[in-house]
């Protein structure tokens, strides 16, 4: 348990092409927040003098190589990588950097490291630095007391909040959010996010208006306003110089709970497949080494990843292997937001198009013609390569979606979300269950059923539970337990179903979808609007259409309304809806005027905040909310974590340790 | 007045001045007697008697030492009682707290009232001894005698830590260290000069130059740490770039004897000290002497050198260029053109005017020369006369921007003000810049000249906040008067400051034994997380979770909940505390179930949560191997689900899972293959695998499991075991509750082809079709699309199917129903 981690860890989080690089293109310059953990970053490295080992949190490792690659690791000293797990720690280096989330299980794992060590005979002594992403916490520091090596270890803070992951999509990139906010009622991600989101108004300055949806929202409001109070107290010419932001508008918190039916439907555009099918990891897809290799054939360079230190990773069939899939492929961000049933079309235009370029090279006949085709050539060659990549995707992708179960899966969630009641669906789950496909997909299909029917009936409750135990076994009984805190599998009580009543008023069934020139956020799941995003709709598209007006969908209006009204118009909507509804402005007290009025032409931006995490669907829904602005507004999309089904679900299944496996 | 110049001495091309900038208030004080460690940026010095010589030289030993704080101006300002060991050394933070070194490896930080708190070098250095350690602003380097290099660079949380093994065993001629702002590393380096080589050590390597003009009896580090000066045991002066790259200028003393200091002036020159004599050395191997009467003390500045002597306090630097071109004699500089020119004006010489017309051009230029010359100045009477120049340059021009001129009457406000010498910080302007006015505040804040600090940043529009805290604490720490007098005095001055933290000046007065103050003042206090740790220490538990709640901060919820837990409350007062906090509550809960299930469950139980207590028995459960252990724990768990009439299939639940492991363990035990871990679907599958449909078929029955599933499991496990008799006799053994489509899909999945043929005639008529296409068996599926009339599925079929002949008959029922 120790090698040949280091060189899985090493090939994990280096991809060959610089990172970052396809962002910084807007106007806020989202790339300077990365320079600024980048910068940080080497400022911990360099804290510890000569060669060092890093050992990572495993949940860091990714998002830390969306900060920096290896070579910059390397620069600075770091020699080899580990990730941070149970059972001793076994290195050459001496200097050990540790860097993790301040949670009590690493604490003890440091400290098995530190005690394992102590006991070797061989080898000088070691130096231990530990930091902590974001911050360091009493509670850790005192596990570290409780084991007795609070005094052996240097400790810091790593203040990596906040991560772009595009120009338009902040995340913090922190997995346990869902279940820690709403399972364990864990608050410490709110106090994070508003710590995260206080920094980004003292780089963009103050947001004139939070809005949002959800009791958990209304925390992170209240603690965001709450902390520029205090503010004032630590810093006041900080405070005093803070302006009203000018390119951001407004702050949209939307907490996960109000909308829960959202993730369980299976995500249809291209992004969002890939996501249900691979399971997009810190913008990186693990896939088969042979696709990604295919794809990476011709032009000699890996999109992915360059193996390191250790025990060499070459290629073997069989194996896994990371793809970045960012905006920096031109392709993908072309695909990206597309409904998957358009993705095949264009694929094979764009491969048209680059055969038609590489054709060329028989009409260039002069010398400078030919000149100019060779300065093509290189784009032609990495548009070539992606084309590879995204075919190789999307054939594969295919072949599931092709498949029956895929198919009736996906019947049986749009008749649920559209309330078509019929039999066929609970009996397709009991189907599921009897010929034992996999639990998760099962309850993700089950917990969709209750929560669209307020309920299942309590014979109906009893039988699936008794189903579920019976075939997965009787530890389930906690998963259950959860389940049903949450409010996702539940006995009905009453037979008065808000969901209906929210599905009609915002037009959450768009019948006719065009999924080629889509005209509403629907297209997303082909006839399902994402509640979440309905609601960023509301706010935005005020007083043009509302989306939930007998005139359809919104989007044919007129674009350049500010988030004048708020809730306006939509307040019986949102009272069916869980938690509070929100509605603050943050005033600069010099009496400057309000700063909306001032920019023209610029679009105005508004910040949309997941809390508790969201799917590459609202993404992409969030981006379609844009263009139908006409450039007169645009997205920035902050979450906590970016989640489907399957993780949603799964972070709330009760795991059984494998016995059998030591045995 | 006598003129400027008059003690300005040249050194090759520049000049040198000696400026007087105190007469030493102290009496008849013999420095050589003393050890001595100077604060930089016109700070204190530190003398305390220095044992080797006292011993020589003093009659009667004082029994206790004292250490001596004066100020540049030689004002004591505290005594401070020694009574630990031997020091071995002493010098000064950036943050002006003296580091007493002591010879067992205590360390010592006084601030500059004497208050102290001190830290460890560790075991080696107690076993060993330190026996000598350099200082710099953030750290120190500590030589044991076992020559061992032991640095610390963080005075906040101090951790000592080895550097290399130097790899000598005797002790090095002189040795220094550069200061980590300075290396390429950006870590400490330690330089010891042994033999006639001087060898660097860091953290991880001990490497030797490989010298030969060593040995080297004393070295010092420019302030910019770029070069070194070193003194050779034959009396050679060599100055080299710290990286020994470069070879900068060397110059001959011709005394073998060692300097008793040796320092730099600024960056470019070296000034070196023997009894009664100064010496010091330009780049170009010029030189100066001075010569005193008693024994001085040189503080190395970043922009010259203090000389301290019983008498004075003086400056030794270079002239900034500035000055010199507008005071050295002869000078036709644009600057003493206009300085000239304010001289006649003054005299009424019309001279003036030819003067100022002279440089027209470069005018501006000339008044902003003498705004920096003025700043240079220590006399008042230049620093006017200079401004006044200025100022009169000024008025001739059209356009001027005045900014600079404001700005340095400022600041030449604020260095007068602190030099005066009841203050005693002879702080020179370049100095000043480098410090920052904050740091300056922060040093008046310590010598509590508080009047003063709050003048300065009224004047300078600062915050006062740190100023108005610290005088409301030591006013606490002093003051006899009754409670309400002195909450009523703090809280009237510090009115009006509506973000200041009272969180500060409340712990003091707690410390100070003043709690009810305490309790009064923290009301004051804005910050809800700033009241906590107060709180705490006040043994306000309550209030202080409460206050950690409303802050939001998770963390500080836990700690105050860890520090309750470390009081080792009874369990029952603990969860009263935090009953009525959901957010503590679900912090304690999260916490405890990583780390103490044991009182998770004690809460569970008094909060009456059964089912919660319950779960957490079953995940226990689930850890443990051997069975009947875990039957046991789970049993635990019943009573607890039936205390609730709700959970009525919960404790079914519970019970089916004993009974299941109950089961296994005999299955296990029959068929020595592992069964426990499997649920009941799984253990019916597993026995229908291993051809036990008998022991299945109980399993079944004891659980009551429906009909469908069990057929779907038995149907997967025969499948899978290719037992196709198997599937047949299922099949036949009574109407199938799953439909036939199971078998046939089963079978296709399992490329029996002829097997699923069996049971498409069985499954519903409008599925035969699709289900003998899937098959490849295209006539079956014609005739069957043909009788459902089944339009689509016919040209699906015609399209895949590969015989000519077959597609013919195809076509035929094609054109037969699209007629009909």
């Amino acid at each position: 348990m120790s090698t040949s981690t280091a060189a899985a860890v090493a090939a994990a989080s280096t991809p060959a092409q610089p990172t970052g690089a396809h962002l910084g293109h807007t106007s806020l310059n989202i790339d300077s927040l990365r320079d600024l953990a980048r910068k940080e970053l080497v400022n911990v490295l360099d804290s510890v003098q000569g060669k060092k080992g890093l050992v990572l949190d495993p949940n860091l490792s990714g998002p830390l190589s969306l900060i920096a690659e290896f070579a910059l690791l390397k620069d600075h000293g770091v020699e080899k990588i580990y990730h941070l797990q149970p059972g001793p720690l076994e290195t050459d280096c001496r200097n050990l950097i540790y860097i993790c989330r301040p949670q009590v299980n690493y604490m003890r794992y440091i400290a098995e490291h530190i005690h394992t060590h102590a006991q070797e005979a061989r080898g000088g002594p070691y130096t231990y630095s530990l930091f902590f992403v974001p911050r360091r916490t009493a509670l850790c520091e005192k596990v570290l007391e409780d084991e007795g090596v609070f005094g052996e270890i240097t400790k810091g803070e790593y203040h990596l909040d906040l991560i772009p992951l595009e120009d338009d999509v902040l995340s913090l990139e922190w997995d346990s959010t869902f279940k820690e906010l709403y399972l364990d009622q864990d608050t410490t991600s709110i106090y994070y996010a508003a710590k995260a989101l206080m920094r980004l108004q003292g780089i963009y300055g103050l947001f004139p208006r939070i809005l949002g949806k959800g009791d958990h929202s209304k925390a992170l409001c209240d603690m965001m306003l709450r902390m520029r109070r205090e503010m004032a107290v630590d810093d006041l010419d900080a405070s005093q110089t803070l302006q009203l932001s000018q390119s951001i508008d407004s702050l949209i918190i939307i907490d996960r709970s109000v909308d829960m039916v959202t993730p369980l439907c299976t995500q249809l555009t291209y992004e969002g497949l890939i996501d249900e099918i691979f399971h997009i990891k810190n913008s990186f897809v693990e896939v088969d080494a042979s696709l990604a290799n295919a794809a990476a054939a011709p032009s000699g360079t890996t999109a992915g990843t360059t193996p390191t230190s250790g025990s060499g990773s070459t290629s073997v069939p069989g194996k896994k292997k990371k793809v970045p899939l960012n905006g920096g492929d031109k392709l993908f961000e072309e695909l990206r937001d597309l409904n998957f049933a358009v993705v095949g079309g264009l694929l094979n235009k764009v491969a048209k198009r680059i055969n038609a370029d590489y054709e060329e090279r028989h009409n260039a006949k002069t010398v400078p013609q030919i000149r100019q085709f060779i300065t093509k050539m290189g784009g032609l060659a990495a548009e070539h390569q992606s084309l590879r990549l995204h075919t190789a995707l999307a054939e594969e992708i295919m072949n599931y979606t092709m498949t029956d179960d895929f198919n009736r899966i996906l019947e049986v969630q749009q008749n649920v979300v559209a309330g078509i009641a019929t039999n066929k669906e609970p009996e397709y789950i009991e189907e599921m269950i009897n010929k034992q496909a996999k639990l998760v997909p099962v309850l993700r299909l089950l917990c969709l059923y209750s929560m669209v029917n307020n309920g299942l009936k309590p014979k109906q409750y009893d039988f699936f539970r008794k189903e579920i135990l019976e075939t997965y076994g009787f530890e389930h009984i906690q998963t259950l337990e959860n389940l049903r805190r949450l409010g996702m599998l539940t006995k009905q009580v009453t037979t008065k179903n808000t969901y209906s009543l929210v599905r009609t008023a915002l037009s959450l069934i768009v019948d006719e979808v065009n999924e080629h020139a889509p005209n509403d956020i629907s297209y997303v799941y082909s006839g399902y609007a994402p509640l979440s995003v309905r609601l960023v709709q509301c706010v935005v598209q005020q007083g043009k259409g509302k989306p939930g007006a007998a005139g359809g969908p919104g989007g044919k209006s007129t674009a350049g309304s500010s988030a004048g009204g708020g809730w306006k118009g939509f307040e019986n909507v949102l009272r069916m809806l869980p938690g509070r509804t929100f509605d603050e402005t943050q005033r600069v007290d010099d009496g400057q005027p309000r700063s909306s009025k001032k920019m023209n032409g610029q679009p105005k931006i508004s910040l949309v905040f997941f809390l508790g995490g969201c799917t590459f669907t609202e993404i992409s829904a969030t981006r379609f909310l844009a263009s139908q602005e006409g450039g007169m507004r645009d997205f920035v999309i902050c979450t906590t974590q970016i989640l489907n089904g399957n993780t949603l679900v799964d972070a709330l299944v009760q795991k059984v340790p494998d016995l059998h496996a030591s045995a | 007045m006598s003129p400027p110049t008059a003690d300005w001495i040249q050194l090759h091309d520049r000049f040198y001045r000696k400026q007087e900038i105190y007469t030493m208030l102290w009496k008849q004080m013999d420095l050589s007697k003393f050890m001595t460690a100077a604060a930089p940026f016109g700070g204190p010095l530190a003398l305390v008697r220095d044992d080797r010589k006292v011993l020589l030289l003093q009659k009667q030993q004082p029994l206790r030492p004292s250490i001596y704080l004066y100020t540049s101006s030689g004002k004591l300002m505290e005594p401070i009682q020694w009574d630990k060991g031997r020091i071995v050394g002493m010098g000064w933070t950036d943050t002006e707290h003296l580091l007493c070194v002591i010879e067992d490896g205590t360390v010592r930080m006084y601030n500059i009232l004497g208050e102290y708190t001190q830290f460890s070098l560790g075991k080696e250095a107690k076993d060993n001894r330190i026996i000598e350690v350099q200082i710099w602003g953030t750290g120190l380097v500590a030589l044991t005698g076992s020559f061992q290099l032991i640095a610390v660079t963080n005075f906040d949380e101090p951790r000592p830590l080895f550097l290399a093994d130097p790899g000598i065993n005797e002790p090095p001629h002189s040795w220094t260290v550069i200061p980590p702002k300075f290396t390429l590393s950006r870590h400490v380096e330690v330089l010891l000069a042994i033999n006639s080589t001087i060898i660097v050590v860091d953290a991880t390597e001990a490497r030797d130059e490989l010298l030969q003009q060593g040995p080297f009896t004393k070295m010092s580090v420019s302030p910019d740490g770029k070069f070194l000066a070193l003194f050779t045991s034959e009396g050679k002066l060599w100055v080299v770039s710290t990286d020994f790259q470069k070879n900068l200028s060397e110059f001959a003393t011709r005394s073998q004897v060692p300097p008793r200091q040796l320092v730099w002036c600024g960056t470019d020159s070296v000034v070196l000290y023997w009894d009664k004599i100064v010496l010091m050395v330009g780049p170009y191997g010029d030189w100066i002497k001075y010569t005193y009467d008693d024994a001085i003390f040189l503080i190395p500045e970043i922009d010259g050198v203090r000389v301290i002597s019983s008498e004075k306090c003086e400056f030794l630097q270079k002239v900034p260029d500035v000055t010199e071109n507008i005071f050295k004699i002869g000078s036709t500089a644009p600057a003493a053109m206009l300085y000239d020119a304010l001289d006649h004006f003054e005299k009424k010489s019309p001279k003036a005017d030819e003067n100022i017309r002279s440089i027209r051009l470069e005018l501006s230029e000339a008044v902003e020369a003498c705004i920096e010359a003025a700043g240079h100045e220590i006399s008042h009477q230049y620093q006017r006369s200079l401004l006044k120049a200025a100022s009169f340059g000024k008025c001739f021009l059209e356009i001027h921007n005045a900014d600079s001129f404001v700005e340095m009457c400022k600041v030449l406000r604020v260095l007068n003000a602190v030099r005066y010498y009841e203050i005693g910080i002879p702080l020179t302007y370049v100095q000043y810049q480098r410090l920052t006015p904050e740091a300056l505040i922060d040093r008046l804040i310590s010598r509590h000249q508080y009047l003063l600090a709050i003048r300065i940043c009224e004047y300078l529009k600062m915050r006062t906040d740190r100023i108005l805290i610290h005088w409301a604490c030591s006013k606490i720490k002093k003051s006899n008067d009754d409670v309400n007098t002195i909450c009523k005095m703090v809280v009237e001055k510090l009115a009006n400051k509506p973000g200041l933290s009272y969180a500060e000046i409340a712990m003091t007065a707690h410390k100070a034994g003043q709690s009810t103050l305490a309790t009064m003042l923290l009301d004051y206090e804005p910050r809800a997380g700033d009241q906590v740790p107060l709180l705490i220490s006040m043994q306000e538990d309550e209030r202080a979770l409460v206050k950690a709640i409303e802050s939001g901060d998770t963390d500080l919820v836990y700690h105050v909940l860890l520090h309750l837990k470390r009081k080792q409350l009874p369990p029952a007062d603990f969860f009263r505390k935090i009953n009525d906090k959901p957010l503590a509550c679900h912090l304690f809960e999260a916490y405890s179930r990583q780390q103490d299930p044991e009182s998770l469950r004690q809460f569970y139980y008094q909060d009456d949560r059964h089912v919660d207590s319950a779960n957490l028995s079953l995940i226990e459960s689930l850890q443990l191997k051997d069975t009947t252990e875990r039957i046991n724990k789970i049993k635990e768990a019943l009573p607890l689900y039936q205390k609730m009439k709700d959970n009525v299939f919960e404790t079914k639940a519970v019970e089916d899972s004993i009974r299941l492991l109950q089961a296994q363990v005999q299955l296990e035990k029959d068929y020595s293959q592992p069964f426990t871990g499997l649920s009941v679907s799984s253990t019916v599958y597993k026995l229908v695998t291993i051809n036990q449909s008998n022991r299945a078929a109980k399993i079944r029955s004891d659980f009551k499991m429906p009909d469908k599933r069990f057929w779907w499991i038995k149907l997967r496990a025969l499948v899978e075991i290719r037992d196709w008799e198997g599937v047949a006799t299922l099949a036949k053994s009574k109407k199938s509750p799953i439909g036939y489509e199971p078998f046939v899909e089963e079978c296709v999945k399992a490329k029996q082809f002829t097997e699923a043929g069996k049971y498409i005639l069985k499954c519903d008529a409008h599925l035969r079709a699709g289900l003998f296409l899937k098959i490849q068996a295209f006539q079956e599926a014609g005739e069957q699309a043909f009788l459902q009339k089944d339009l689509d599925t016919l040209r699906e079929i015609r399209d895949k199917c590969p015989n000519m002949a077959l597609q013919g008959q195809i076509d035929a029922y094609i054109t037969q129903l699209a007629s009909s």
